[in-house]
């Protein structure tokens, strides 16, 4: 039923949001590769933006990068600023490619999480937070995409696996969007 | 178009129209977000409206932090045991906080025989680490890959404030440059940006112990005409007026002369770690005697000025072949004395 899909929907989705916090505030600053920290907040921007996109999944990324920068010393509002943009272009590109694209969403999670955090970290350099940028590239922006990308890692491939869930956003898979990839007919967007 | 059955088929309810793109959304919240950004810039350190929502927040998800550290904290001594799987755990833990109590031992008797041969007639024979100090425990540690910080679990209503010193049981390991009313985050030695004034136990030598992006900690500005060996203890000098002096640091790990320069390249292994996750203690107050004398002062400035002195005579007296040497002296001392007006 078309109501009781979409709280469930809605409940799933606050759900992950919880989760996405919960993991960056009390488990990403205790686990790190060299310099670099898995940013939740990136990887709930690409969930959100991969499963609902347009306006959702724009806000979705703004909320999240502003809660990120309130947890770091940085400057408030640089990520907010990267993840509005980066979920509004992969809304575009990529807006209900969870269901049944693992690789795919995998792919486009990939660009965006290079594009992120390259510019943050190239930002941090600009306002004079760093000398050197080989050391912000290779010390920095590495390890942090390497762990952004483990991290987002699990939650697409349940996403893209999970047949029937509300995470995917209700109904049932159509018998010509299975046959293109995809869950939903999404027709002319 | 609806499907039979009358209710909205899937590829309905998710087809939008270029007006549901979110453009419109995007656009508010960059502007949005770009105030913010160049209002949080400009603010800076001076505290405001953005300081006091970090403040909020940090206060709300204190207690998360809080069970986030002691879950993962059984876990981080993984590296550890894999490294040494061929060593008895037990064994290996005990030699080495041994030896990390008779390291921070062996500094401070240092340190306290040192003081005591140059002030013994004025000052006596007095406790080096006499702090006036609050326990704190660490909570957290960096949230972003950008800073090499930890969070404490006291804030400004234990009495706590930004610019403190905090150290460990082995020595000084940061300064809060954030603080909230229930947790504060604390700067460590070997983040990149922590400038410290230090000098070299045994022959006093005065520089600046600075971090670096890849974790090691570097003693710049030390003169080549000072004394620096392999081993030595850096602690403290006092002179910024932030630590108290005599902490200990580090050890010399390494220490570089390249043909033409007026300072050493020494790199510097710290003492103290802030991986275990344990109390740290959080300086409150330095006392008069923790605090960098006149002499201590006068003999920083005799370090910088003198070998300065006696270069822009040789220059002078080489002639204008030199010049370009005599340049980079001038600004090496007015950097050195800026560097230690920061830490």
């Amino acid at each position: 039923m078309q109501v009781k899909d979409s709280v469930r929907s809605r409940r799933d989705f606050g759900l992950l949001a919880v989760i996405c916090l919960v993991v960056q505030i009390a488990l990403a600053p205790n686990i790190a590769l060299g310099n670099g920290r898995a940013n939740m907040a990136l990887v709930f921007a690409g969930l959100a933006s991969l499963m609902i996109g347009g306006r959702t999944g724009v806000v979705c990324g703004f909320v999240a990068g502003l809660i990120f920068d309130l947890s770091t010393t940085g400057p408030i509002g640089l990520m907010a600023f990267l993840l509005t943009i980066g979920s509004f272009v992969t809304g575009i590109e990529g807006r209900n490619r969870m269901a049944d694209d693992f690789a795919g969403s995998m792919s486009i999670f990939a660009r965006l999480c290079c594009a992120v955090t390259v510019g943050y970290h190239v930002a941090m350099l600009l306002v004079g937070d760093a000398t050197s940028l080989v050391d912000v590239i290779f010390l920095r922006s590495v390890p942090t995409i390497i762990l952004t990308m483990l991290a987002f890692a699990p939650f697409a491939y349940v996403i893209s696996h999970e047949t029937g869930s509300a995470l995917s956003l209700g109904g049932k898979p159509s018998k010509s969007a299975r046959s293109h990839g995809s869950r939903y007919d999404i027709g002319n967007l | 178009m609806p499907r039979k059955g009358g209710s909205t088929p899937p590829s309905t309810r998710f087809r939008r129209t270029d007006s549901d793109s979110g453009i419109r959304t995007c656009i508010i919240l960059v502007v949005l977000s770009l105030v913010m950004f160049t209002a949080s810039v400009r603010e800076g350190d001076n505290g405001g409206v953005f300081t006091t929502m970090r403040g909020a927040w940090m206060t709300i998800t204190t207690p998360i932090r809080w069970v986030g550290g002691a879950v993962t904290a059984p876990f981080q001594g993984l590296g550890n045991i894999f490294t040494n799987l061929t060593t008895d755990q037990g064994r290996l833990s005990d030699l080495k906080a041994e030896n990390e109590r008779l390291v921070a031992r062996n500094a401070e008797l240092e340190e306290s025989e040192q003081t005591a041969r140059r002030l013994e007639s004025l000052l006596g024979l007095q406790s080096l680490y006499n702090l006036q100090s609050t326990g704190a425990r660490i909570i957290s540690g960096s949230t972003d890959s950008w800073s090499s910080t930890v969070t404490i679990d006291k804030g400004s209503s234990a009495g706590l404030s930004v610019g403190m010193p905090v150290t460990d049981s082995n020595g000084a390991i940061g300064q809060i440059i954030k603080c909230g009313p229930t947790s504060a985050t604390v700067r460590l030695i070997t983040d990149e940006n922590s400038a410290v004034s230090a000098m070299i136990q045994s022959s006093r030598a005065q520089g600046i112990l600075r971090g670096s992006v890849d974790g090691t900690i570097r003693l710049t500005l030390v003169r080549t005409d000072q004394t620096v060996e392999v081993g030595d203890t850096v602690v403290t000098s006092g002179l910024g007026g932030v630590f108290p002096k005599g902490l200990p640091l580090g050890t010399v790990l390494s220490v570089e002369r390249t043909s033409g320069s007026l300072y050493y390249e020494i790199e510097v292994e710290p003492l103290a770690s802030a991986e275990s996750f344990e109390e740290v203690l959080v300086i409150t107050s330095l006392t008069e005697d923790q605090k960098a004398t006149s002499e201590d002062v006068a003999e920083a400035d005799l370090q910088d000025t003198a070998p300065s002195a006696a270069a822009n005579a040789e220059a002078s007296s080489e002639g204008e072949q030199n010049a370009d040497e005599q340049e980079d002296v001038s600004e090496d001392t007015e950097y050195y004395e800026e560097s230690s007006e920061e830490g």
